[in-house]
Protein backbone atom coordinates (compact mmCIF):
# COMPACT_ATOMS: atom_id res chain seq x y z
CA UNK A 1 0.00 0.00 0.00
CA UNK A 2 2.94 2.51 1.15
CA UNK A 3 5.07 1.10 -1.82
CA UNK A 4 1.72 1.72 -4.54
CA UNK A 5 1.82 5.05 -2.76
CA UNK A 6 4.99 6.30 -3.43
CA UNK A 7 4.68 5.09 -6.74
CA UNK A 8 1.60 7.53 -7.13
CA UNK A 9 3.32 10.28 -5.64
CA UNK A 10 6.55 10.19 -8.04
CA UNK A 11 4.11 9.89 -10.66
CA UNK A 12 2.87 13.21 -9.24
CA UNK A 13 6.26 14.82 -8.63
CA UNK A 14 7.74 13.16 -12.51
CA UNK A 15 4.09 14.90 -14.30
CA UNK A 16 4.65 18.52 -12.63
CA UNK A 17 8.25 18.21 -13.54
CA UNK A 18 6.63 17.50 -17.15
CA UNK A 19 4.21 19.84 -17.17
CA UNK A 20 6.98 22.81 -15.94
CA UNK A 21 9.51 21.42 -19.00
CA UNK A 22 6.52 21.51 -21.24
CA UNK A 23 4.82 24.90 -19.92
CA UNK A 24 7.69 26.57 -21.33
CA UNK A 25 7.83 25.58 -24.72
CA UNK A 26 4.15 25.99 -25.18
CA UNK A 27 4.20 29.55 -23.55
CA UNK A 28 7.21 30.30 -26.11
CA UNK A 29 5.46 28.47 -29.06
CA UNK A 30 2.62 30.92 -28.29
CA UNK A 31 4.93 33.67 -29.26
CA UNK A 32 7.49 32.00 -31.57
CA UNK A 33 7.03 28.91 -32.30
CA UNK A 34 10.63 27.87 -34.03
CA UNK A 35 12.11 28.73 -30.60
CA UNK A 36 9.81 26.77 -28.81
CA UNK A 37 11.12 23.79 -30.74
CA UNK A 38 14.77 24.97 -30.05
CA UNK A 39 14.01 24.66 -26.04
CA UNK A 40 13.03 21.01 -26.48
CA UNK A 41 16.03 20.08 -28.23
CA UNK A 42 18.10 21.80 -24.75
CA UNK A 43 15.63 20.53 -22.30
CA UNK A 44 15.72 16.91 -23.76
CA UNK A 45 18.41 16.73 -26.67
CA UNK A 46 18.51 12.75 -27.21
CA UNK A 47 14.00 12.40 -27.38
CA UNK A 48 13.85 9.82 -24.97
CA UNK A 49 11.46 11.48 -22.93
CA UNK A 50 8.04 10.32 -24.36
CA UNK A 51 6.01 13.11 -22.56
CA UNK A 52 7.85 15.60 -24.28
CA UNK A 53 8.03 13.94 -27.87
CA UNK A 54 4.08 13.62 -27.61
CA UNK A 55 3.91 17.24 -26.87
CA UNK A 56 6.34 18.04 -29.84
CA UNK A 57 3.81 15.59 -32.19
CA UNK A 58 1.34 18.29 -31.00
CA UNK A 59 3.26 21.19 -31.53
CA UNK A 60 3.97 20.49 -34.82
CA UNK A 61 0.21 19.75 -35.58
CA UNK A 62 -0.59 22.99 -34.53
CA UNK A 63 2.15 24.12 -36.67
CA UNK A 64 0.26 23.19 -39.62
CA UNK A 65 -2.93 24.17 -38.70
CA UNK A 66 -1.72 27.80 -37.67
CA UNK A 67 -0.13 27.70 -41.35
CA UNK A 68 -3.11 26.86 -43.05
CA UNK A 69 -5.01 29.36 -40.92
CA UNK A 70 -2.91 32.23 -41.94
CA UNK A 71 -3.30 31.60 -45.81
CA UNK A 72 -0.52 30.41 -47.98
CA UNK A 73 2.90 32.37 -49.19
CA UNK A 74 3.21 35.64 -51.67
CA UNK A 75 4.89 33.22 -55.17
CA UNK A 76 1.98 30.46 -54.57
CA UNK A 77 -0.95 33.04 -54.01
CA UNK A 78 0.93 34.64 -57.34
CA UNK A 79 0.69 31.89 -59.23
CA UNK A 80 -2.66 30.99 -58.53
CA UNK A 81 -3.29 34.67 -59.74
CA UNK A 82 -1.29 33.65 -63.23
CA UNK A 83 -3.67 30.81 -63.23
CA UNK A 84 -7.12 32.77 -63.22
CA UNK A 85 -5.42 35.71 -65.25
CA UNK A 86 -4.86 32.95 -67.94
CA UNK A 87 -8.85 31.82 -67.65
CA UNK A 88 -9.34 35.77 -67.32
CA UNK A 89 -7.83 36.68 -71.27
CA UNK A 90 -10.23 33.41 -72.24
CA UNK A 91 -13.27 35.08 -70.31
CA UNK A 92 -13.17 38.72 -71.20
CA UNK A 93 -10.88 39.02 -73.94
CA UNK A 94 -7.28 40.04 -74.76
CA UNK A 95 -5.41 43.34 -73.82
CA UNK A 96 -5.96 46.14 -76.08
CA UNK A 97 -3.45 47.04 -78.61
CA UNK A 98 -1.97 50.16 -77.16
CA UNK A 99 1.47 49.78 -75.57
CA UNK A 100 0.92 53.75 -74.23
CA UNK A 101 -2.60 53.13 -72.90
CA UNK A 102 -1.39 49.97 -70.69
CA UNK A 103 1.70 51.89 -69.86
CA UNK A 104 -0.47 54.40 -68.59
CA UNK A 105 -2.74 52.59 -66.92
CA UNK A 106 -0.16 50.48 -65.50
CA UNK A 107 1.96 53.42 -63.95
CA UNK A 108 -1.26 54.86 -62.26
CA UNK A 109 -2.38 51.63 -60.66
CA UNK A 110 1.52 51.32 -59.38
CA UNK A 111 0.98 54.65 -57.97
CA UNK A 112 -2.03 54.18 -55.81
CA UNK A 113 -0.78 50.25 -55.02
CA UNK A 114 2.08 52.20 -52.75
CA UNK A 115 0.03 54.11 -50.87
CA UNK A 116 -2.24 50.85 -50.36
CA UNK A 117 -1.81 48.69 -47.28
CA UNK A 118 0.48 45.75 -49.22
CA UNK A 119 2.68 47.63 -50.85
CA UNK A 120 5.40 45.22 -50.56
CA UNK A 121 4.09 42.67 -53.98
CA UNK A 122 4.32 44.18 -57.69
CA UNK A 123 1.25 44.97 -59.45
CA UNK A 124 0.20 44.40 -63.08
CA UNK A 125 -2.57 46.27 -64.85
CA UNK A 126 -4.12 44.85 -68.20
CA UNK A 127 -6.92 47.19 -70.13
CA UNK A 128 -8.98 44.18 -71.58
CA UNK A 129 -10.95 44.69 -74.89
CA UNK A 130 -14.38 44.08 -73.99
CA UNK A 131 -18.24 45.55 -74.42
CA UNK A 132 -18.78 44.32 -70.65
CA UNK A 133 -18.12 46.58 -68.00
CA UNK A 134 -16.33 45.22 -65.32
CA UNK A 135 -12.94 44.96 -63.01
CA UNK A 136 -11.47 42.35 -61.23
CA UNK A 137 -7.99 41.31 -59.63
CA UNK A 138 -6.43 37.96 -59.65
CA UNK A 139 -4.70 36.81 -56.00
CA UNK A 140 -1.12 38.08 -55.97
CA UNK A 141 -2.06 41.21 -58.00
CA UNK A 142 -2.99 40.91 -61.69
CA UNK A 143 -5.62 43.51 -62.24
CA UNK A 144 -8.01 43.12 -65.30
CA UNK A 145 -10.14 46.23 -66.42
CA UNK A 146 -12.46 46.39 -69.03
CA UNK A 147 -11.94 49.36 -72.16
CA UNK A 148 -15.69 49.74 -71.74
CA UNK A 149 -15.27 50.49 -67.79
CA UNK A 150 -12.09 52.86 -68.91
CA UNK A 151 -14.37 54.56 -71.72
CA UNK A 152 -17.31 55.15 -69.13
CA UNK A 153 -14.99 57.08 -67.21
CA UNK A 154 -14.14 60.99 -67.40
CA UNK A 155 -11.05 61.90 -65.21
CA UNK A 156 -7.21 59.86 -63.86
CA UNK A 157 -9.34 60.18 -60.32
CA UNK A 158 -11.96 57.90 -61.36
CA UNK A 159 -9.86 55.81 -62.93
CA UNK A 160 -7.47 55.82 -59.56
CA UNK A 161 -10.11 55.24 -57.62
CA UNK A 162 -11.09 52.30 -59.44
CA UNK A 163 -7.14 51.00 -59.32
CA UNK A 164 -7.02 51.26 -55.95
CA UNK A 165 -10.53 49.46 -55.07
CA UNK A 166 -8.87 46.53 -56.88
CA UNK A 167 -5.43 46.60 -55.18
CA UNK A 168 -7.64 46.98 -52.14
CA UNK A 169 -9.23 43.34 -52.69
CA UNK A 170 -5.62 42.23 -53.55
CA UNK A 171 -4.34 43.40 -50.38
CA UNK A 172 -6.79 42.15 -48.47
CA UNK A 173 -6.95 38.64 -49.69
CA UNK A 174 -10.17 38.40 -51.04
CA UNK A 175 -10.41 36.48 -53.48
CA UNK A 176 -8.55 33.94 -51.49
CA UNK A 177 -10.83 34.40 -48.51
CA UNK A 178 -13.76 33.44 -50.07
CA UNK A 179 -12.58 30.13 -51.92
CA UNK A 180 -10.60 29.37 -47.98
CA UNK A 181 -12.13 25.76 -47.71
CA UNK A 182 -11.38 24.32 -50.80
CA UNK A 183 -10.12 21.06 -50.57
CA UNK A 184 -6.64 21.70 -52.34
CA UNK A 185 -5.85 24.79 -49.52
CA UNK A 186 -6.87 22.60 -46.92
CA UNK A 187 -3.92 19.93 -46.57
CA UNK A 188 -1.55 23.05 -48.14
CA UNK A 189 0.56 23.11 -44.93
CA UNK A 190 0.93 19.46 -44.82
CA UNK A 191 1.63 18.56 -48.98
CA UNK A 192 5.21 18.78 -50.17
CA UNK A 193 4.65 17.86 -53.90
CA UNK A 194 1.83 18.03 -56.14
CA UNK A 195 1.55 16.55 -59.64
CA UNK A 196 -1.07 18.02 -62.07
CA UNK A 197 -1.98 15.07 -63.63
CA UNK A 198 -2.95 13.63 -60.34
CA UNK A 199 -5.73 14.23 -57.02
CA UNK A 200 -4.17 17.11 -56.30
CA UNK A 201 -3.34 18.35 -59.83
CA UNK A 202 -7.35 18.14 -59.97
CA UNK A 203 -8.00 19.70 -56.53
CA UNK A 204 -5.78 22.87 -58.15
CA UNK A 205 -8.10 22.89 -60.78
CA UNK A 206 -11.04 23.00 -59.07
CA UNK A 207 -9.79 25.76 -56.65
CA UNK A 208 -9.22 27.74 -59.52
CA UNK A 209 -12.51 26.56 -60.85
CA UNK A 210 -14.36 27.90 -57.91
CA UNK A 211 -12.10 31.02 -58.08
CA UNK A 212 -13.77 32.20 -61.54
CA UNK A 213 -17.12 30.96 -60.28
CA UNK A 214 -16.52 33.43 -57.43
CA UNK A 215 -14.56 36.82 -60.03
CA UNK A 216 -16.66 36.41 -62.93
CA UNK A 217 -19.86 35.25 -61.94
CA UNK A 218 -21.20 34.82 -58.60
CA UNK A 219 -18.82 37.83 -57.34
CA UNK A 220 -17.46 38.06 -53.68
CA UNK A 221 -18.38 38.72 -50.71
CA UNK A 222 -20.78 42.28 -50.16
CA UNK A 223 -18.54 42.99 -47.08
CA UNK A 224 -15.26 42.58 -49.13
CA UNK A 225 -16.71 44.86 -52.10
CA UNK A 226 -17.56 47.38 -49.18
CA UNK A 227 -14.23 46.90 -47.80
CA UNK A 228 -12.63 47.59 -50.61
CA UNK A 229 -14.74 50.65 -51.61
CA UNK A 230 -13.61 52.70 -48.78
CA UNK A 231 -9.82 51.49 -49.04
CA UNK A 232 -10.09 52.77 -52.36
CA UNK A 233 -11.49 56.04 -51.76
CA UNK A 234 -8.50 56.31 -48.57
CA UNK A 235 -5.82 54.98 -51.02
CA UNK A 236 -6.61 56.92 -53.91
CA UNK A 237 -6.68 59.96 -51.30
CA UNK A 238 -3.29 59.46 -49.60
CA UNK A 239 -1.60 58.92 -53.13
CA UNK A 240 -3.43 62.99 -53.63
CA UNK A 241 -6.45 62.35 -55.86
CA UNK A 242 -10.58 63.00 -55.26
CA UNK A 243 -11.75 60.10 -53.19
CA UNK A 244 -14.72 61.34 -54.90
CA UNK A 245 -13.62 59.47 -57.94
CA UNK A 246 -15.46 56.35 -57.24
CA UNK A 247 -18.74 58.28 -56.34
CA UNK A 248 -18.69 59.36 -60.39
CA UNK A 249 -17.58 55.98 -61.49
CA UNK A 250 -20.51 54.84 -59.35
CA UNK A 251 -23.06 56.83 -60.72
CA UNK A 252 -21.70 56.37 -64.32
CA UNK A 253 -22.59 53.07 -63.91
CA UNK A 254 -26.25 53.34 -62.48
CA UNK A 255 -27.00 55.52 -65.36
CA UNK A 256 -25.40 52.53 -67.80
CA UNK A 257 -26.90 49.66 -66.62
CA UNK A 258 -30.18 49.50 -68.10
CA UNK A 259 -28.85 48.54 -71.46
CA UNK A 260 -25.79 46.95 -70.78
CA UNK A 261 -24.83 43.01 -70.32
CA UNK A 262 -25.46 41.96 -67.16
CA UNK A 263 -23.20 38.60 -67.19
CA UNK A 264 -19.91 38.80 -66.01
CA UNK A 265 -20.11 42.65 -65.40
CA UNK A 266 -19.89 44.57 -62.21
CA UNK A 267 -23.61 44.45 -62.38
CA UNK A 268 -23.80 41.13 -61.33
CA UNK A 269 -20.64 40.84 -59.51
CA UNK A 270 -21.06 43.54 -57.33
CA UNK A 271 -23.46 44.49 -54.53
CA UNK A 272 -26.55 47.37 -55.83
CA UNK A 273 -24.95 50.19 -56.65
CA UNK A 274 -27.16 52.58 -54.69
CA UNK A 275 -26.28 50.66 -51.24
CA UNK A 276 -22.45 51.02 -52.06
CA UNK A 277 -22.92 54.84 -53.19
CA UNK A 278 -25.21 55.19 -50.02
CA UNK A 279 -21.94 53.63 -47.88
CA UNK A 280 -19.80 56.10 -50.20
CA UNK A 281 -21.63 58.71 -49.39
CA UNK A 282 -20.74 58.38 -45.53
CA UNK A 283 -17.25 58.50 -46.46
CA UNK A 284 -16.74 61.26 -48.19
CA UNK A 285 -17.06 62.79 -45.09
CA UNK A 286 -13.98 61.35 -43.92
CA UNK A 287 -12.65 64.36 -46.69
CA UNK A 288 -13.55 67.78 -46.31
CA UNK A 289 -10.69 69.04 -48.55
CA UNK A 290 -11.25 66.34 -51.45
CA UNK A 291 -12.35 69.20 -54.13
CA UNK A 292 -8.80 70.44 -53.67
CA UNK A 293 -7.54 67.12 -54.91
CA UNK A 294 -6.37 66.01 -58.20
CA UNK A 295 -8.52 65.20 -60.94
CA UNK A 296 -6.38 65.27 -63.90
CA UNK A 297 -8.74 65.22 -66.49
CA UNK A 298 -7.09 66.30 -69.47
CA UNK A 299 -4.13 63.62 -69.42
CA UNK A 300 -6.74 60.50 -68.84
CA UNK A 301 -8.83 62.13 -71.98
CA UNK A 302 -5.35 61.74 -74.33
CA UNK A 303 -5.37 58.33 -72.75
CA UNK A 304 -9.05 57.40 -73.00
CA UNK A 305 -9.01 58.08 -77.06
CA UNK A 306 -6.89 55.15 -77.56
CA UNK A 307 -9.35 52.56 -76.26
CA UNK B 1 -1.95 53.21 7.52
CA UNK B 2 1.70 54.10 7.88
CA UNK B 3 2.30 51.18 5.62
CA UNK B 4 0.00 52.87 3.28
CA UNK B 5 1.12 55.94 3.24
CA UNK B 6 4.56 54.15 2.08
CA UNK B 7 3.54 52.48 -0.47
CA UNK B 8 1.45 55.54 -2.17
CA UNK B 9 5.22 57.73 -2.02
CA UNK B 10 6.52 54.68 -3.69
CA UNK B 11 3.77 54.66 -6.97
CA UNK B 12 4.34 58.51 -6.81
CA UNK B 13 8.08 57.85 -7.12
CA UNK B 14 7.78 55.44 -9.30
CA UNK B 15 5.59 57.27 -11.68
CA UNK B 16 7.05 60.25 -11.83
CA UNK B 17 10.51 58.81 -12.67
CA UNK B 18 8.80 56.33 -15.75
CA UNK B 19 9.69 57.69 -19.06
CA UNK B 20 6.08 58.90 -20.18
CA UNK B 21 5.81 60.23 -23.54
CA UNK B 22 4.75 64.23 -23.78
CA UNK B 23 1.13 65.21 -23.47
CA UNK B 24 -0.36 65.02 -26.57
CA UNK B 25 2.18 64.05 -28.71
CA UNK B 26 1.35 62.09 -31.66
CA UNK B 27 3.17 59.16 -33.00
CA UNK B 28 3.03 58.34 -36.87
CA UNK B 29 4.49 55.86 -38.88
CA UNK B 30 5.09 55.77 -42.43
CA UNK B 31 2.78 53.63 -44.30
CA UNK B 32 3.89 54.20 -48.16
CA UNK B 33 6.33 52.03 -49.90
CA UNK B 34 8.93 55.01 -49.66
CA UNK B 35 8.98 58.31 -48.37
CA UNK B 36 11.19 61.38 -48.26
CA UNK B 37 12.05 63.27 -45.16
CA UNK B 38 12.09 67.19 -46.57
CA UNK B 39 13.92 70.05 -45.30
CA UNK B 40 11.05 72.02 -46.28
CA UNK B 41 6.98 71.29 -46.90
CA UNK B 42 7.70 71.10 -50.62
CA UNK B 43 8.26 68.06 -52.78
CA UNK B 44 11.32 70.26 -54.61
CA UNK B 45 13.02 71.02 -50.96
CA UNK B 46 16.15 69.46 -50.02
CA UNK B 47 15.56 65.55 -49.19
CA UNK B 48 17.23 65.05 -45.85
CA UNK B 49 16.13 61.42 -45.60
CA UNK B 50 15.01 58.17 -47.25
CA UNK B 51 12.21 56.38 -44.65
CA UNK B 52 11.27 53.34 -44.81
CA UNK B 53 7.95 51.44 -44.52
CA UNK B 54 7.10 51.35 -40.46
CA UNK B 55 9.18 54.43 -39.52
CA UNK B 56 8.12 55.59 -35.94
CA UNK B 57 7.75 59.55 -36.40
CA UNK B 58 6.68 61.74 -33.93
CA UNK B 59 4.16 64.83 -35.22
CA UNK B 60 5.33 68.24 -34.27
CA UNK B 61 3.15 70.09 -36.51
CA UNK B 62 1.26 70.38 -39.81
CA UNK B 63 1.20 72.63 -42.82
CA UNK B 64 -1.33 71.98 -45.44
CA UNK B 65 -1.00 68.74 -46.35
CA UNK B 66 2.28 68.44 -44.88
CA UNK B 67 3.57 67.12 -41.29
CA UNK B 68 6.68 68.38 -39.48
CA UNK B 69 7.95 65.44 -37.61
CA UNK B 70 10.79 64.36 -35.83
CA UNK B 71 12.44 60.57 -36.86
CA UNK B 72 13.60 58.13 -34.22
CA UNK B 73 17.37 59.20 -34.84
CA UNK B 74 15.97 63.22 -33.80
CA UNK B 75 15.79 64.73 -37.51
CA UNK B 76 13.73 67.08 -37.71
CA UNK B 77 11.68 67.70 -41.37
CA UNK B 78 8.92 67.39 -43.36
CA UNK B 79 6.91 64.50 -44.82
CA UNK B 80 3.36 64.77 -47.02
CA UNK B 81 0.57 63.38 -45.43
CA UNK B 82 -0.22 60.83 -47.73
CA UNK B 83 2.64 58.53 -46.35
CA UNK B 84 2.16 57.88 -42.98
CA UNK B 85 -0.86 56.97 -40.73
CA UNK B 86 -1.30 56.34 -36.74
CA UNK B 87 -1.59 52.82 -37.23
CA UNK B 88 1.40 50.83 -37.52
CA UNK B 89 1.82 48.72 -40.65
CA UNK B 90 2.22 45.18 -40.95
CA UNK B 91 5.07 44.51 -42.86
CA UNK B 92 5.09 41.41 -45.11
CA UNK B 93 7.79 39.23 -46.10
CA UNK B 94 6.90 38.59 -49.88
CA UNK B 95 10.50 36.37 -49.97
CA UNK B 96 8.20 33.22 -49.33
CA UNK B 97 10.42 30.17 -48.94
CA UNK B 98 7.91 28.77 -45.39
CA UNK B 99 6.63 25.20 -45.76
CA UNK B 100 3.20 26.51 -47.00
CA UNK B 101 1.80 26.13 -50.39
CA UNK B 102 5.05 27.35 -52.27
CA UNK B 103 6.49 24.45 -51.51
CA UNK B 104 3.49 22.59 -52.51
CA UNK B 105 3.00 24.42 -55.78
CA UNK B 106 6.85 23.79 -56.13
CA UNK B 107 5.69 20.88 -57.12
CA UNK B 108 3.83 21.10 -60.44
CA UNK B 109 7.26 21.48 -61.86
CA UNK B 110 9.57 19.60 -59.87
CA UNK B 111 11.24 22.64 -58.55
CA UNK B 112 10.32 25.37 -55.81
CA UNK B 113 9.26 28.50 -56.71
CA UNK B 114 12.21 30.65 -56.80
CA UNK B 115 11.72 33.51 -54.34
CA UNK B 116 13.29 36.20 -56.54
CA UNK B 117 9.82 35.93 -58.21
CA UNK B 118 8.68 38.44 -55.91
CA UNK B 119 11.88 40.32 -56.14
CA UNK B 120 10.67 44.07 -54.60
CA UNK B 121 12.76 45.81 -57.46
CA UNK B 122 9.33 44.56 -59.71
CA UNK B 123 11.71 43.15 -62.66
CA UNK B 124 10.50 41.76 -65.44
CA UNK B 125 9.30 37.98 -65.13
CA UNK B 126 7.11 35.96 -67.71
CA UNK B 127 4.75 32.73 -66.39
CA UNK B 128 6.34 30.51 -63.98
CA UNK B 129 6.41 27.39 -64.60
CA UNK B 130 3.72 26.11 -62.35
CA UNK B 131 1.00 28.36 -64.35
CA UNK B 132 2.62 27.04 -68.10
CA UNK B 133 2.08 23.53 -66.66
CA UNK B 134 -1.26 24.46 -65.32
CA UNK B 135 -1.94 25.90 -69.45
CA UNK B 136 -0.95 22.90 -70.92
CA UNK B 137 -2.85 20.87 -68.72
CA UNK B 138 -6.16 22.81 -69.56
CA UNK B 139 -5.52 23.33 -73.25
CA UNK B 140 -5.52 27.22 -72.95
CA UNK B 141 -4.86 29.07 -75.74
CA UNK B 142 -1.07 30.63 -76.65
CA UNK B 143 -2.44 33.76 -77.01
CA UNK B 144 -4.01 33.95 -73.78
CA UNK B 145 -0.12 32.77 -72.56
CA UNK B 146 0.97 35.64 -74.60
CA UNK B 147 -0.96 37.78 -73.31
CA UNK B 148 -0.06 37.20 -69.28
CA UNK B 149 3.32 37.39 -70.71
CA UNK B 150 2.91 40.65 -71.91
CA UNK B 151 1.03 42.09 -68.89
CA UNK B 152 3.94 40.35 -66.51
CA UNK B 153 6.67 42.51 -68.74
CA UNK B 154 4.88 46.07 -67.90
CA UNK B 155 7.85 46.97 -65.52
CA UNK B 156 7.37 50.79 -63.51
CA UNK B 157 10.28 51.91 -61.90
CA UNK B 158 9.55 54.10 -58.78
CA UNK B 159 11.34 57.17 -60.20
CA UNK B 160 8.87 56.74 -63.64
CA UNK B 161 5.88 56.82 -60.94
CA UNK B 162 7.33 59.87 -59.08
CA UNK B 163 7.70 61.52 -62.75
CA UNK B 164 4.12 60.41 -63.39
CA UNK B 165 2.92 62.03 -59.86
CA UNK B 166 5.02 65.46 -61.22
CA UNK B 167 3.48 65.66 -64.81
CA UNK B 168 -0.06 65.27 -63.54
CA UNK B 169 0.32 67.50 -59.97
CA UNK B 170 -0.69 65.07 -57.92
CA UNK B 171 -0.41 64.50 -54.07
CA UNK B 172 2.90 65.98 -53.13
CA UNK B 173 3.91 67.66 -56.17
CA UNK B 174 0.44 69.60 -56.08
CA UNK B 175 0.54 73.25 -56.54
Amino acid sequence: MTHSKDISINKTITSRRNFLKLAGPFALFLSCPAYAFDLFKIIDPEGKNKDINKAKQALEGLTGIIQSAEGIDYPSEFTIGQTLALEGFQYYGLPVKNEKLQKYVTTLGNAVAKNSNRPEIPYYFVVVDTPIYNAFSCPGGIVFLSGSLVKGMNDEAELACVLAHEVAHVSHKHALSSVRRAKFLEGAAKIGTVNMQGEEGKQFRDMVGNLQTVLFDKGLDQGMEYEADESGMETAYRTGYDPNGLVRVLKMLQEKQAGATAKGSWFSTHPPLSSRLEKCYKWQKKYPDAAQMATVKNRFLTYREMI
Amino acid sequence: MKCFYVFLTFLFITAAAAPLPAFGATTLYVTSDSAELKAESSSSAETIAELKRGAELTLETTEGRWYRVTAENGRTGWIYRGKVSEDKPDIEDIEGGGDGLGGLLGGLSGSDISADAADSSRSIRGLSPEAKEYAESTGTPQQSQDALDYVLSLSIADPEIDQFLKQGKVGEYAE
